[in-house]
């Protein structure tokens, strides 16, 4: 459906959306274990929000709880906020989600075809980890004063957990894509092999 | 939930939204440069204890805040000590946690209406760029108060997971918690094109 130039009401609402999802995912109370490390179940958010808005407006939905973070919202994962955040170690990783989310919708949005459980899943990873990781790593050893090296072999402890979420955030779109597709305001052709109709 | 703003008399209380943002990053980005020394370190937590005890915050508070933000010093704490040298480490870490802590005194200074409305101020230049000032102020508004809404809609889904007998696992609750906030999208994307929001 044509859309002009700019955000109607209701992209307005979903982009509203899913940044206060990705908030509200790092809120005390959530699945977080640790308080302030940087990557929790907020790292959920980017990715659905790349995958259902796609690359613009997901995008836009991190600078919209970015920008709220910086006005000195406490949004961040362990109740942080404020501009201070920006010049802290998990700064990289924050500012990564908006390319992050970008590059995840790229790639899911990317094809004119709905997209397979693969392709969901290559988007997650390249997105939401690669990308954050590549902006946020070099920050934090910058902020830290570590070695890159150093600080490369420091966050991959926090890989599996976001392999996890990957994974559940695949599988999470994937049944969106069958139970609720209304929800990517876009219509996709059917998959190539299948005989299954397209919703 | 949403803020951590405490109520009080304090000088940071009594400096308006914008002037008192610009300063503590002024300071933060000052603590941030100096020197990977002892003495670099000394410097760092008397100028966070300093933003503390002179404008009558409290040491307390600057403890409650180092407590708020304990997990992330651990982390880099364990970072610095096993890559780097006593020295350096020390420098890093203190340095980190006071540019944390003194950050953190703008949250806790200012209530969230006053932090909104300083941002909206702040983002006037932007129209010059064409952006549509009124469109952002609204979905930054939207967004805010969205959060408060999402967290109830979290823990009712959760509840629902729990009454099920199931045990609370991200996984099974992602889906159902995804749908629903996209549906209160919908209808306040409809409750918005009904009052006239294009």
């Amino acid at each position: 459906m044509p859309r002009g130039p700019g955000l109607d009401a209701t992209d307005l609402s979903r982009v509203a959306v899913f940044a206060a999802l990705t908030a509200a995912l790092g809120l005390p109370g959530s699945f977080s274990a640790f308080g302030g490390v940087p990557i929790t179940a907020q790292t959920l958010g980017v990715m659905l929000a790349g995958a259902v808005l796609g690359p613009r407006l997901g995008a836009l939905a991190m600078i919209v709880l970015l920008t709220l973070v910086a006005a000195g919202l406490p949004l961040l994962a362990g109740g942080r906020g404020g501009i201070a955040v920006f010049t802290g170690p998990s700064a990289g990783y924050a500012l990564g989600w908006i390319a992050g989310a970008f590059v995840t919708g790229l790639i899911v949005h990317g094809s004119a075809r709905r997209p397979s459980v693969f392709r969901i899943a290559v988007g997650m990873l390249a997105g939401a980890i690669v990308v954050v990781y590549a902006i946020g790593v070099p920050v934090q050893s910058l902020v830290t004063r570590l070695p890159l090296g150093e600080t490369f072999v420091l966050s991959l402890a926090f890989i599996p957990g976001d392999l996890i979420k990957a994974a559940i955030a695949t599988a999470t779109v994937s049944s969106l894509l069958r139970a609720y597709p209304r929800a990517f305001r876009r219509s996709w052709l059917p998959p190539r092999q299948n005989a299954e109709v397209s919703p | 939930m949403l803020s951590l703003y405490r109520p009080g008399h304090s000088l940071w209380h009594r400096l308006p939204a914008g002037p008192k943002t610009t300063l503590v990053t002024l300071i933060v980005l000052s603590v941030c440069l100096l020197p990977v020394t002892w003495t670099g370190a000394a410097t760092a937590a008397a100028i966070a204890v300093a933003c503390y005890l002179i404008p009558g915050m409290g040491l307390s508070e600057l403890g409650r805040q180092l407590f708020a933000v304990r997990w992330l010093i651990a982390v880099t704490a364990l970072g610095q000590f096993l890559f780097l040298g006593p020295e350096r480490a020390v420098a890093n870490t203190t340095r980190i946690s006071a540019a944390l802590v003194i950050g953190a005194l703008i949250v806790l200074s200012t209530s969230a209406t006053a932090l909104l409305n300083a941002l909206e101020r702040g983002l006037k230049p932007l129209q010059w760029c064409g952006v549509d000032r009124q469109r952002v102020a609204l979905l930054l508004v939207v967004t805010f108060t969205m959060v408060p809404v999402l967290a109830r809609l979290a823990g009712e889904v959760r509840q629902a997971q729990q009454a099920r007998g199931g045990r609370v696992s991200l996984r099974y609750f992602a889906t159902p918690f995804l749908i629903l906030a996209l549906k209160h999208a919908d209808s306040l994307g409809d409750a918005l094109s009904a009052r006239g929001v294009r």
